[in-house]
């Protein structure tokens, strides 16, 4: 294998990884602060992406605004299932299982809508982007670049917020543990509104970044929403930066898996992974194995 | 007539199912979603032995379903000490999995163009070969079965299943091997879904990957929480209920292009708003709460 092979292979998984990782980490979010299954993290990824095509495609808004528009709409969609859905749930203490149906209800419903709405065959943004970037031999597509720029900042971004601000240290404690955060008087249901949005205003970065490059169909939230929890769990739960090693992670497998074997065993491979890591690691790559004891 | 039998033999097939994966929902407490794929494995096994080895069809019948009963092990002995949604999310990933094996594995299982041709059903040298005696032959196989079922259920062995489900602690305190409980009833539903799946392989003479996908297995997931979890009424009404959904689409002359759409989105509805407003079902007993 060339150096220009496998620096070509690198550079494709960090890119595909970069989407997953900014995806994974609005889940693990939600997921961290939540311990909500929110399957429906994928129609939020669907609906931005659709908003976003549509804006530019059918309305003929700057970039700018269509940005705008994808970032709006997947606030607004995480925070109506957050308001109508998890928040009654959670004032009744529902099972966990009661949750998570819940939250793949909404998704096929949600996901059919989309489906009506916007048809059922692939859209794609043909748009200026198609731009390509060449260093010694190693193609870099305009869009590949801004999902490596976009992860950078976001990760920049994530570990000064959790670090220095009372929002992130306030999101560790509600993570930690919920009902200790309460009791010393954080407004849970104001934080897990928050963390909605701004979950699915990463679900929807996401989204944008993958129409400008393959497109999209009204199925493609699913597998985004697969990968992430994938990506949550290989990562680690309890440390949301986990989430953007997982995804990173995902995307240079996928890279590499697709060279060596054949892409079609992609899914199999990661699924495959998950399952080792629900048995034998489920704290993740970032997380601390703690006594039984010891779990909230 | 052919249609309504054809809808029968459906009910009759389903039935089975829904029955069998209520005694892990709502008798062991076990929220699986990769029903489906044990229905893929029973109808891939018994499509390959008749087609490719010339097995009889009774044969084919009983290895698949004593061959999906032991490919549950597969997943059922190492998750059942998960919890939540660690547990729900195994099975997810196991029917992802054999979902990938039966679509890729274009050598044994054809691919993406699945298994054609396979053998019809001959009984005591009678073809059955029209969906009236087809719906005699399934009503019958898959009658005798859920008999069986209902039997174990009213079994002390049901009684442990409940028990596990209602208090695992308490059902260990009592002597209970819970894994073990738990890994005999996912055999039993398993054993179950494969003999549907050859029913079902053996009725259309064709098996397609594509029919045993997540997304069956939470079709199947809604038929027995929408009808009901925890007794034998609430799949029954589930099955009957959404089967007929679909057909009754087809009456108001939904076109074709939408169609589809229109009634995933009737079955999602359907499970949001039992799930939320009335968790039991239908008809049912069970409903998963935070002991």
């Amino acid at each position: 294998m060339g150096v220009r092979v496998l620096s070509q292979l690198l550079l494709n998984g960090l890119a595909a990884g970069s989407i997953f990782a900014i995806v994974s980490l609005g889940f693990a979010l939600v997921y961290g602060t939540t311990r909500t299954l929110h399957i429906a993290h994928g129609i939020v990824y669907t609906i931005s992406g659709y908003l976003f095509l549509s804006a530019i495609t059918s309305f003929q808004f700057p970039l700018f605004l269509a940005i705008l528009t994808g970032v709006v709409g997947a606030a607004g969609v995480g925070v109506l299932t957050e308001l109508v859905i998890y928040r009654p749930l959670f004032k009744r203490n529902a099972h966990s299982a009661i949750t998570l149906i819940s939250s793949l209800g909404i998704y096929i419903i949600l996901q059919n809508l989309a489906a009506i709405v916007f048809g059922n065959q692939t859209r794609i943004l043909n748009y200026h982007t198609a731009n390509a970037y060449i260093f010694g031999g190693v193609v870099l597509s305009e869009v590949q670049l801004l999902g490596l720029v976009s992860v950078i900042v976001i990760t920049l971004s994530y570990s000064v917020t959790f670090k220095y601000t009372r929002f992130g240290k306030t999101l560790t404690a509600i993570s930690s543990n919920p009902l200790l955060a309460e009791v010393i008087g954080i407004d849970i249901k104001l934080y897990r509104l928050m963390v909605f949005a701004l979950g699915s205003v990463l679900a929807g970065i996401g989204a944008m970044l993958s129409v400008a490059d393959v497109g999209i169909d009204p199925n493609v939230g699913f597998s985004a929403v697969l990968i992430a929890i994938v990506a949550v769990i290989v990562g680690g739960v309890r440390n949301f930066g986990g989430a953007i090693l997982g995804g990173l992670l995902l995307g240079l497998l996928q890279s590499f898996s697709s060279w060596v074997l054949s892409s079609r065993w992609q899914s199999a491979i990661v699924f495959v992974i998950l399952t080792t890591f629900l048995l034998f690691r489920p704290e993740g790559l970032l997380g601390v194995r703690m006594r039984l004891e010891e779990k909230a | 007539m052919n249609y309504v039998f054809h809808l029968l033999t459906l009910i009759s097939i389903y039935l089975l199912l829904a029955l069998s994966l209520n005694i892990l929902v709502g008798y062991t407490g076990l929220l699986s979603m990769c029903h489906a794929a044990f229905l893929g494995i029973g109808a891939y096994i018994s499509a390959i032995l008749t087609l490719k080895l010339g097995l009889n069809v009774v044969a084919a019948f009983a290895l698949a379903t004593l061959s999906t009963a032991s490919v549950s092990l597969l997943v059922s002995f190492p998750t059942v000490r998960l919890k939540g949604d660690y547990f729900v999310l195994s099975t997810f990933a196991f029917q992802i999995i054999v979902f990938e094996i039966l679509f890729n594995w274009t050598s044994l299982t054809g691919g993406p163009y699945g298994l054609r041709g396979i053998p019809r059903v001959s009984i005591f040298g009678q073809l059955v070969d029209t969906p009236a005696k087809y719906f005699v032959f399934s009503g019958v196989v898959s009658g005798l079965s859920i008999l069986l079922i209902i039997v174990l259920l009213k079994a002390p062995f049901g009684r442990v299943l409940r028990a596990v489900r209602d208090d695992e602690i308490a059902a260990e305190a009592m002597g209970k091997n819970v894994s073990l409980v738990k890994v005999k009833s996912f055999a039993i539903a398993a054993a179950c879904a494969g003999l549907a799946g050859a029913l079902l392989a053996h009725y259309i003479t064709y098996v397609s990957a594509t029919s045993f996908t997540l997304q069956d297995s939470i079709f199947l997931l809604s038929i027995v929480l929408v009808g009901g979890a925890g007794n034998l009424r609430g799949p029954i009404v589930g099955t009957v209920l959404l089967l007929l959904i679909p057909e009754l689409l087809l009456f108001l002359g939904m076109p074709d292009t939408v169609a589809p759409n229109v009634r995933r989105m009737i079955y999602g509805l359907l499970l949001v708003g039992f799930v939320f407003f009335r968790p039991q079902g239908i008809a049912g007993e069970y409903r998963f709460e935070k002991t």
